[in-house]
């Protein structure tokens, strides 16, 4: 689970409790102006991930960076149905997909705040 | 955005909104999409950031391909459009307007271009749903 939050010029990620540890990440601050776009995705979380480096991978939860095709992404999801893609340009990871409380809601805000 | 497309993005852009046309904005998943335009979630995301980007993409083209026996084919005429162009646009309205600035100026810029268009969108809405003036009403049934 993540805590998503979503200021006038940063999209702040946080990985809740232990999943600061599996993902190895304690916080992800992104510039608005880097996000492309939010999209509620549940089906994502059965998308191939690439490989884990470092993070970890069991069955149902998936947490920390994943190289697939070339392409970093930054996951931490465990729900799945609850799942957030945003997509990022001139980052580090290319997308991060996340489970969040109330995906949809966040999807709205990201989107018209990158708008 | 890395590497090249190797798409036809009108092509893509007319699956896409034919998915949404069928199961509205909120209906349509990202699985309903990769179905439907045949292209990989990461090429979908890659090429247009989101769902909403694709949705917005579709809705700037305006294109939406007919298939024989489709509404999509029928004539053009006084109150009328093109059917299924008309129900991006009232998918559009409808459901991403109310939230969304591009949205709403992307209907607002085709909506000034129209003095009739409440008229258009409203006859479409009534045609769609088997309530227009061109379908005839089902007879009264008066229980005697």
């Amino acid at each position: 689970m993540n805590t998503v939050t979503v200021s006038d010029t940063t999209l702040r990620v946080e990985p809740r409790g232990l999943d600061k540890i599996w993902s190895f990440t304690r916080c992800l601050d992104i510039p608005l102006d880097h996000v492309r776009g939010a999209t509620f995705d549940p089906g994502a979380n059965a998308e191939p991930k690439g490989i884990r480096r470092p993070g970890l991978a069991v069955p149902g939860k998936w947490a920390g960076t994943f190289v697939h095709d070339g392409e970093r992404s930054f996951w931490n999801v465990s729900t799945p149905g609850d799942t957030v893609v945003i997509t990022l340009a001139g980052e580090r990871f290319e997308q991060l997909v996340l489970t969040v409380a109330d995906p949809r809601a966040l999807v709205d805000r990201i989107n018209a705040a990158v708008v | 955005m890395g590497r090249t497309r190797s798409f036809d993005e009108a092509e893509v852009l007319g699956r896409a909104a034919k998915s949404f046309l069928a199961t509205g904005f909120e209906g349509t998943s990202l699985d309903d999409l990769v179905r439907s335009t045949g292209l990989h979630r990461g090429s979908l995301y890659q090429a247009f950031g989101s769902k909403r980007g694709l949705f917005v993409a579709a809705l700037r083209a305006r294109s939406v391909p007919a298939e024989p026996g489709d509404p999509g084919r029928e004539e053009p005429g006084p109150g009328r459009g093109e059917p299924a162009v008309l129900d991006l646009l009232l998918v559009a309205t409808l459901e991403l307007a109310p939230r969304d600035t591009e949205v709403r100026s992307i209907v607002g810029e085709w909506l000034a271009d129209r003095p009739d268009a409440a008229v258009v969108l409203g006859t479409r809405l009534l045609d769609r749903a088997g309530l227009g003036a061109a379908t005839p009403a089902p007879a009264p049934v008066i229980a005697t």
